[in-house]
């Protein structure tokens, strides 16, 4: 059973959803982009069109992929929030699959110049939303929480 | 600094496996570090993936002025792309003595190493206008050759400083092209209309390329040395440029180090906005050794001067040079010791850099055609450090190298490296 699948593969196409990408550079430093294009293939990968060659985020995804570090996507539509851990394991630039998503962003917005198509292999998934959040943590550390919560 | 070469226990040298270079450099791109490995050993295919090879779809022939053009009977791939956009300029060499080796597996390409799969690789996609014809005849790719976001045109495939023996050692400029022109009627001078109808065919693909290189053997002839050369220049720059709707357009040279005046005439008279020349082994001595027509014409010294003079019509940042990492350890005359040679380059290199010019390297193939072809190159971790100390120097003088990035030309381990900063950031005029 592939790890994006259903709701969260719907809320992928969804280009209404909120989707944020979340990396960090070689020192660890963080960075974020809210980016509604982020989508995923029918291997169940998420893709990422990067526009600008040097920005911070083509940096660290590319610190990612050299030394096999996570980055994170959190994905949100009406009342849900997935999050989604994964490795970058292709970064292509050139050849037909960028050819097909260079066409794309050019059909979004004559101006975009694709520099790199990201493809990210999902490794965990979580539900997000506050509630999965809290349910989790009352199942997992049932003493941690303040007693005036169980008063009568 | 580390010596690249350990000793064992029965006082025999030993280099570090690829495995224990990445173990032992794991600050550095693990790509960059199996690329140098792949150019330095060579490799070989099998059946298998020589099968998964679509000569619809991938480059099996290619008009390079180094290295060799391909066979159209046996057809190989150009060369490989690795996952994170890598892309590696080698063929399989003949006499190569420990290669890896490319394989097919469940339906995907690996580059492998004994049996072990080392990484995924791709082959070069060949570009829509590879199979087209201009229309004098000839057969597009023959015209300008494609690197996996590079159009490359190489109007002379001859090189003058070959006359008399005096061709730079390591290099088979006219071996190749002779035998290219022998047995396969390729054309070692282009022309400029072939040059600006295959220009014009190859921007109608979406996405193909990022810049538009020319290079050249050298032409001495002229009033003063390299005239000719400029004026070649100028002319397949022009047909070339003619094709975009801004008078200057993302390019670079790779040529003869031109005085200023000739800078000055080809910076005015086209699109060009990047400049190379190779000092190629970067220590007087042992170019006058290795690149005798180059110092015998014009000097190690003058040949720097030129370049570094480059950067102020250019710009710093448009000005890079390139060395043949590893040959300044040929034998008998080169550098014995690998920390001792990797401690004159990259003095060099600095020095070059304190001056605006980036300097680039290859990794050395002694080639099949070149007066070196039964060299040895120099151990991986020379390589690894190569890179790194280069790439160290453009961080340190903030030079960017964005005219001679990893998909700008793709074969240079050093600014490989740069991707993963971002690059210095230097304002050029
Ligand atoms: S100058 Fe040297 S490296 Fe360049 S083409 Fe001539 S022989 Fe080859």
């Amino acid at each position: 059973m592939p790890l994006i699948s259903g709701r969260i593969q719907t809320l992928l196409q969804d280009p209404q959803a909120t989707k944020v990408l979340a990396t960090a550079d070689k020192l660890g430093s963080p960075h974020i982009i809210l980016d509604s294009t982020i989508t995923s293939n029918e291997q169940g990968q998420i893709i990422y069109l990067e526009l600008i060659e040097t920005s911070q985020t083509n940096v660290n995804l590319v610190n990612s992929i050299w030394f096999k570090r996570k980055v994170a996507i959190q994905l949100s539509g009406t009342g849900e929030v997935y999050l989604i851990k994964g490795y970058p394991v292709y970064s292509i630039i050139s050849g037909p699959l960028f050819e097909h998503y260079y066409k794309l962003c050019a059909a979004r917005n004559p101006e975009f110049d694709l520099s790199t198509v990201w493809v990210i292999e999902p490794d965990e998934v979580s539900e997000d939303t506050y509630e999965a959040r809290k349910s989790k943590e009352r199942a997992e550390h049932p003493l941690v929480m303040h007693l005036d919560r169980l008063a009568k | 600094m580390m010596c690249a070469v350990s000793f064992q226990a029965s006082g025999q040298t030993s280099e570090l496996t690829l495995q224990e270079v990445l173990e032992k450099y794991n600050d550095v791109s693990p790509f960059v570090i199996i690329k140098s490995d792949i150019t330095r050993r060579s490799f070989v295919y099998t059946d298998r993936a020589l099968q998964a090879l679509d000569k619809d779809k991938h480059q099996y022939q290619q008009r390079v002025l180094i290295g060799s053009n391909g066979d159209e009977h046996a057809a190989v791939p150009v060369s490989l792309l690795l996952r994170d956009g890598t892309s590696i300029i080698a063929m399989p060499s003949p006499g190569a003595r420990n290669p890896y080796v490319v394989d097919r597996i469940d339906g995907k390409l690996y580059i492998t190493d004994q049996g072990r799969v080392v990484e995924e690789v791709e082959y070069w996609y060949k570009p829509h206008y590879y199979d087209q014809f201009t229309s004098s005849g000839k057969p597009m790719w023959q015209v300008a050759s494609a690197r996996p976001q590079r159009l490359d045109i190489d109007p002379n495939s001859h090189c003058h400083f070959w006359s008399g023996g005096n061709g730079c050692k390591f290099c088979n400029i006219n071996a190749n092209s002779t035998r290219s022109h022998k047995e396969r009627n390729m054309e070692k001078q282009l022309k400029a209309q072939d040059v600006y109808e295959t220009v014009k065919e190859a921007l109608k693909q979406p996405g193909a390329f990022t810049n538009l290189k020319m290079s050249s053997g050298s032409i001495l002839s002229g009033q003063e040395i390299f005239d000719d050369e400029v004026d070649m220049y100028i002319e397949m720059l022009q047909a070339a440029g003619d094709n975009f709707k801004e008078r200057k357009f993302p390019s670079t040279l790779v040529a003869s180090a031109f005085n200023e005046r000739q800078l000055a005439k080809i910076y005015e008279n086209t699109g060009l906005m990047t400049y190379t020349s190779d000092i190629e082994i970067p220590n007087e001595a042992l170019f006058a050794w290795i690149c005798k027509g180059k110092h015998k014409e014009v000097g190690y010294r003058e040949w720097k001067r030129r370049i570094i003079a480059a950067v102020d019509i250019f710009g710093a940042g448009n000005v890079s040079s390139g060395i043949v990492g590893g040959c300044e350890m040929a034998k008998p005359h080169g550098i014995k010791d690998e920390d001792e040679a990797l401690k004159i380059v990259l003095e060099e290199a600095e020095d070059f850099a304190s001056q605006g010019v980036s300097m680039v390297h290859c990794v050395w193939v002694p080639m099949q055609g070149s007066a070196f072809h039964n060299q040895v190159t120099p151990s991986l971790e020379y390589y690894v450090q190569l890179a790194k100390g280069l790439s160290g120097i453009r961080q340190k003088y903030r030079l960017n190298i964005d005219m001679d990035n990893y998909r700008k030309c793709g074969n240079h381990p050093d600014t490989d490296l740069d991707r993963g900063i971002g690059g210095a950031t230097f304002q050029c005029h």
